[in-house]
């Protein structure tokens, strides 16, 4: 049986200018359920609109083939039979017209395309009313006295009104409050499923997409990225976009920091060439400029990347490492493996001891284990004196715990940062007294003359750590290990210098590894976190999970140490308490 | 500790900056030339000879001021060279390690069990009495043992961030050497420079004395060699001015380096420098 939707290559293009959607294709069969995802304009109402034949040739081009009937270039009586009868669309903010009620607006397509009479059509909106929890008074009021909640649901009912085989809704959920987005997210879904029809739900909101879909689609720039079952694309992305944009998005489950995706939506005026992403995307390389991917199956789903979605940047297998004094061995290290990707923070926690900095250490290529090997891209990791390992190893820079330790004192704030471009040799004095002064800045330095030519003994810890950061990414590395950076450093410090790092990060891509023993720090930073205990690997998963319910013992232990209350239902109840006593307490 | 520094820094400096001004500027402060005959053989003291003149009627004390400067121009380069190859060869074996390190190491213990001064004795005999064979010699001499001390710091200093950190931008050997290790080693290096100038001294005046330097160039082992073959020095009065002075003066300047190599050392031990 043909699919119910089938759109093959759709491009829209408005105004000779500005490319609204550049070929995409999907299918949808009868009952099922998609949902579009992606940034503002990455083209989603666009393919909205089309699916129900609202834009036309000239600007639409290629093909919408809905039940079998194409809608594009098709006669004006075609859309009008089709629409409302085979596919409702609910655009977004729910625009009713203000000067009808609200039922008078749902009895309309009843009355006039079923051809119910009045009592009967009224009788009929009050059943889709109930259906989608709308009090059934609303009904006699107009638009402009509905909460945005109402409209939504109203709109809704317009759409189910003449029972369609497809529904489309527009950010059905946009601006609602969590309650009653929850409440219509379960409504929806359990009419979809009562009704039977297919739901193409548009959404830049994820967890609704996960909630009410089947299959998800990933747009950007007027193109899909990622295509697959919800599960796999939202839960555990290929394509780094997807990656990028569940990062960004904020859920409950997580404690850490909003990660923004690096840069800024292209717009559709000027797309970039190649891979539309490239210029956001933390792996990217040239092809990804020259050429465009095609979607291609990777990791059961469609994936339109070159690298068939996120690439492991940093991947260590079986590290042991074993320290001997004498006759007696202590094992640092035991069967360790870790994988970073492509702009990925990875937090490693441990109690002293327990063989975080060995590990550091290793993935740094300062030493080399004694078991296991570390690859980076494609190539080992090692420690050598060899002058094309050296080369290949500055992608990876190490900053130390001590800052006191890992910046001369010989040398002044100058020479330090410039270190790593005098010995890459590459750049001239001015152009690296240039990039000397830009990350000077990005790390909140000033770049005076006198600052720089000033030593560092007259600096504070933070200071110093700032500099050790300047100096690693002014050799531009791909991943940045950061070894308890802020161990030494007062709170306030500590905070400054985690904002900085993690801005960084998002800001030049980098795959980050931040060990540290203090749960709360590597929580607010970090997506996947390792833990270590006695050289072993005692527990990883994502950091929501492992810093808010710990299943080894060991981090369990960390967790209760860093004062993270594990109340039941993982509030931190003392501090609310203390609030809410001291707004009485205004108050009266 | 530091209660004692400042004597020796003040005793050893002196007398060494003296030693060194006076090797400079030997041609101004000397009386006489170095090899000028300036009076009667064997005058005592007077106002002409402060300390009289030797058996061909050369004045001592100008003898002695050009000795100065021989002394000097052997043991600087000497010492210098010695401190170069000392600081590349323990540098590199320390940074370096695995089997540079092993080899090196066991050459420079090969060159520290040959006893050293028969060794100079015997080659400066076969090669025969040259001013440049001297410096050589006493830097061949010289470096194992400073390779042996250097090697032992860098492996502690290659173990610091900074050193890590420049070896994690690409860094070579030769680059963590010149701008890390040598100036973290500065205080260290002055101090073996100081101490093996004054052995340097010491070797020099051995080897003149013995009759194996330049016969043309007065020096105190010279001076010393002179005196004590000269027949009968011991029955008159003599040898208070010609054998001592000389004798003297390799003591006081040795003393002077071996007591500023004293004053430096504390700013090398590693717990003083934390401070």
């Amino acid at each position: 049986m043909a699919p119910l939707l089938e759109i093959t290559d759709l491009r829209v293009r408005f105004e000779d200018e500005v490319d609204a959607l550049r070929g995409v294709s999907l299918l949808l069969d009868r009952g099922e359920s998609l949902a579009i995802v992606g940034e503002s304009g990455a083209g989603k109402s666009t393919l909205a609109q089309c699916t129900v034949g609202l834009i036309q040739p000239p600007q639409a081009s290629g093909s919408v083939r809905l039940a079998g009937e194409e809608l594009i270039g098709a006669s004006a009586e075609l859309l009008r039979s089709v629409r409302w009868t085979k596919a409702a669309i609910g655009l977004q903010g729910a625009p009713l017209n203000p000067v009808a009620t609200v039922g008078a607006q749902i009895d309309e397509p009843l009355r006039e395309r079923a051809g119910m009479g009045r009592a009967q059509a009224r009788s009929r909106a009050l059943e889709l009313a109930r259906e989608v929890l709308l009090d059934p008074l609303t009904l006699e009021r107009f638009p402009h006295q509905l909460s945005g909640g109402q409209r939504r649901r109203a709109m809704i009912a317009m759409a189910l009104a003449l029972d369609p085989e497809l529904v489309i809704l527009d950010e059905p959920t946009a601006g609602l409050d969590p309650v009653t987005k929850g409440e219509l997210l379960s409504r929806l879904s359990q009419l979809a499923r009562e009704r039977g029809f297919a739901l193409i739900i548009i959404s830049h909101d994820l967890s609704a997409a996960v909630a009410l879909a089947q299959r998800t689609i990933v747009l950007y720039a007027g193109e899909v990225m990622e295509a697959g079952t919800s599960a796999t694309v939202i839960e555990d992305p290929a394509h780094p976009y997807t990656w990028a944009l569940v990062r960004a998005y904020p859920l409950m489950t997580t404690t850490k920091d909003l990660h923004p995706i690096r840069g800024r939506s292209p717009g559709p005026r000027a797309v970039p060439g190649g891979c539309p992403f490239h210029p956001r995307c933390t792996q990217a390389e040239t092809i990804c400029a020259e050429e465009h991917p095609p979607p291609e199956p990777s990791r059961g789903r469609l994936v339109t990347c070159h690298f068939g979605g996120v690439l492991d940047l940093l991947k260590a297998e079986g590290l042991g490492m074993t320290y001997r004094s004498g006759r007696q061995r202590t094992t640092a290290l035991a069967d360790v493996s870790l994988v970073v990707r492509h702009g990925e923070a990875v937090g490693i926690i441990g109690a002293s001891g327990s063989g975080k900095t060995t590990l550091a250490r290793i993935l740094a290529g300062h030493v080399n284990p004694d078991e296991g090997s570390v690859v980076l891209g494609s190539q080992r990791v090692a420690s050598s004196w060899r002058q094309e390992q050296r080369t290949f190893q500055r992608a990876i820079q190490l900053v130390m715990q001590d800052p006191w330790d890992a910046l001369s004192p010989r040398l002044s704030v100058q020479e330090i940062i410039r270190e790593p471009l005098d010995i890459e040799g590459a750049a001239s004095r001015p152009e690296s007294e240039d990039r000397v002064a830009e990350m000077l800045e990005a790390v909140g330095l000033p770049s005076s003359a006198e600052f720089l030519s000033g030593r560092t003994d007259s600096l504070s810890g933070g200071e110093l750590q700032r500099i050790a950061l300047a100096r690693a990414l002014v050799a531009r590395p791909k991943l940045l290990i950061a070894d308890e950076p802020t161990s030494m450093l007062d709170a306030s410090e500590q905070a400054r210098l985690l904002v900085i790092l993690r801005e960084l990060q998002v800001e030049m891509g980098l795959g980050l590894v931040l060990v540290s023993h203090d749960v709360a720090v590597v929580r607010k930073v970090t997506d996947r976190t390792v833990v270590l205990d006695g050289g072993r690997l005692a527990e990883h998963g994502p950091s929501e999970l492992v810093c808010t319910s710990p299943q080894s013992p060991a981090a369990r232990r960390l967790v209760e140490a860093a004062g993270i209350g594990l109340s039941p239902d993982g509030s931190e109840a003392p501090a609310l308490a203390h609030e809410r006593e001291e707004s009485t307490w205004t108050r009266a | 500790m530091s209660a004692k520094r400042p004597p020796f820094l003040v005793l050893g400096g002196s007398v060494t900056g003296a030693f060194v001004l006076i090797a400079a500027f030997a041609p101004l402060v000397a009386p006489y030339g170095s090899q000028t005959i300036a009076g009667p053989a064997l005058a005592s003291p007077s106002m002409h000879h402060l300390l009289g003149t030797n058996d061909v009627g050369q004045d001592i004390l100008s003898q002695l001021i050009w000795g100065a400067r021989t002394a000097a121009l052997v043991a600087l380069p000497a010492a210098a060279i010695a401190m170069l190859v000392g600081l590349l060869v323990g540098g590199l074996a320390g940074l370096l390690g695995g089997w540079v390190d092993s080899l090196t190491m066991r050459i420079v213990d090969m060159f520290l069990a040959i006893p050293m001064l028969p060794l100079l004795i015997l080659i400066a005999a076969l090669v025969g009495p040259s001013q440049i064979t001297v410096i050589v010699l006493i830097a061949a001499g010289a470096w194992p043992s400073i390779a042996r001390v250097l090697r032992s710091q860098t492996l502690s200093l290659a173990q610091r961030g900074h050193v890590r950190a420049a070896r994690g931008f690409g860094g070579g050997a030769l680059y963590v050497l010149r701008r890390h290790l040598a100036p973290a080693l500065g205080p260290m290096l002055t101090a073996n420079l100081v101490y093996w100038m004054g052995t340097a001294v010491v070797l020099q005046s051995g080897l003149a004395f013995l009759g194996l330097s330049d016969p043309t160039q007065v020096s105190w082992g010279e001076i010393l060699n002179r005196a004590l073959t000269h027949e009968g020095v011991y029955f008159s009065s003599e040898w208070v001015w010609w054998v001592l002075p000389a004798g003297f003066a390799i003591i006081i300047v040795c003393s002077g380096l071996a007591f500023l190599g004293l004053a430096f050392e504390p700013r090398f031990n590693p717990r003083w420098n934390r401070a």
